[in-house]
């Protein structure tokens, strides 16, 4: 089944993410029935070169995955020059060579005006850009009459071996996000008791200031933490696959959304975080709060919004761990 | 004799067969493969690589419902009519009998 495998993440690689275990676990299913009725008129196991065979005779990883993309949209004048297959590829391929094109325009640009002496133009800019455009599109009008010549002079064993497979154990992003979830929430932990933790030096002048958080402000603090926390335990049961992708992914949203209901409720709080014997200082203090919870909100609403959407499209296609 | 022409208008003839076939054959429950072998034991062969994308598109249109379940021990994706799909086979094959008329009377002239 390595063949198989090291075929399925050729494609998988090549599809859109939302739908990728998805797709990859249906064509996996029919290829592998194919296989075992192929093993059944044989009535034996099938050799490498068998199964080369019939991953040969499903197509190109390349084809199928673009003949798997929704937008089915090509580039024609005419005629059709660039058909839907290789058009995903082509639109990829294009955006990240103007978007590196534009990078180094703008880094190098400022210095190659001054040393020329001349102004940076936006003819001057337009013409790495269009010859980009041209190139790429030439490149892929040139592959797409060629196609059946080009993709089809493929080995399936000679696709790259497997990757580690993320849901066989802990990735180093997974790791990397628990971490800094634990740090933030141990910082959050101990700070009512050192509060050197949040203001630094500014603690000193803290008695001098007189200020005073609102009396709603504990319940506020704890069911923060206690939301981290909960937040914590999913991301540690998810590092170690103990708790089912879709199972993680509801809990997930729900926790996303009890901190934008947290960060919400705070909001309507606003302006009256703190109080002090200076006008002045509660004024900005609170100011400075408000703009923090403002912009955790907004954070939390997109993220929020992402995730319940990616969960509500994806509600009839989720499958046990992705298996490529 | 060029083969390129003739192969374009071959595809552009089968294009709109293989959707009322595969409808047809959906009016009971299959998976990509075991669809794709009751087709060819019907003598429409169709590539895996056209079939099983056609019928992500054909769900995506509502002709089609599907839902993944365990059979032989693995999980498979079984896709069947929909009560859509069933609305649009009927008008499609009331169409396709139409032309088919049409074409024999035209056809019944042609001397190849």
């Amino acid at each position: 089944m390595n063949l198989l495998n090291r075929y399925l993440q050729a494609v998988a690689r090549l599809l859109p993410k939302p739908r990728r275990d998805d797709i990859v676990a249906e064509l996996r299913a029919n290829i592998v029935s194919q296989m075992e009725d192929r093993e059944q008129e044989l009535g034996r196991s099938l050799t490498e070169d068998e199964q080369a065979a019939i991953l040969r005779h499903h197509g190109n990883p390349t084809v199928i995955a673009g003949r798997y993309r929704e937008d089915n949209l090509g580039l024609a004048f005419g005629r059709q020059l660039i058909g839907p297959e290789l058009f995903p590829f082509y639109k990829m391929s294009l955006t990240v060579n103007l978007v590196i094109t534009v990078v180094v325009l703008a880094g190098l640009g400022p210095v190659v005006a001054h040393a020329v002496g001349g102004a940076i133009t936006l003819t001057r800019a337009l013409i790495p850009l269009f010859t980009q455009f041209v190139v790429v599109t030439l490149i892929f009008i040139a592959l797409e009459k060629n196609k059946a010549h080009v993709l089809d002079k493929w080995d399936p064993r000679k696709l790259p071996e497997l990757k580690a497979n993320p849901d066989d154990g802990p990735t180093a992003a997974n790791i990397f996000t628990f971490i800094v979830t634990a740090i933030g929430t141990l910082w959050l932990a101990l700070t009512p008791r050192w509060l050197y933790l949040l203001l630094g030096p500014g603690v000193l002048y803290l008695p001098q200031l007189g200020l005073k958080v609102m009396p709603s402000w504990p319940l506020f603090y704890w069911v923060i933490v206690a939301a981290l926390c909960a937040r914590l335990v999913l991301q540690f049961f998810s590092l170690f696959r103990w708790l089912a992708r879709p199972k993680a992914r509801v809990a997930d949203v729900i926790l996303r959304g009890i901190s934008l209901c947290i960060g919400v409720l705070l909001l309507l709080k606003a302006p009256n975080y703190v109080t002090s014997q200076y006008p002045d200082v509660a004024y900005w203090a609170n100011l400075n709060f408000e703009i923090c919870v403002v912009v955790a909100v907004a954070i939390h609403l997109g993220g929020t919004g992402r995730a319940l959407f990616s969960l509500l499209r994806d509600r009839h296609q989720m499958l046990p761990a992705r298996q490529y | 004799m060029n083969e390129g022409p003739f192969e374009n208008l071959r595809l552009e003839l089968r294009r709109g067969c293989l959707v009322l076939a595969v409808l047809a054959q959906l009016r009971v429950e299959h998976y990509g493969y075991t669809l794709r072998k009751a087709l060819a034991d019907d003598g429409l062969e169709i590539e895996e690589s056209t079939l099983y994308p056609l019928l992500r598109r054909l769900e995506t249109q509502g002709l089609l419902t599907s839902e993944w379940r365990e059979e032989d021990k693995r999980n498979k994706r079984f896709y069947r009519l929909s009560k859509d799909g069933k609305v649009i086979l009927k008008q499609l094959l009331e169409e396709w009998r139409g032309m088919g008329e049409s074409l024999d009377r035209i056809l019944r002239e042609v001397k190849v």
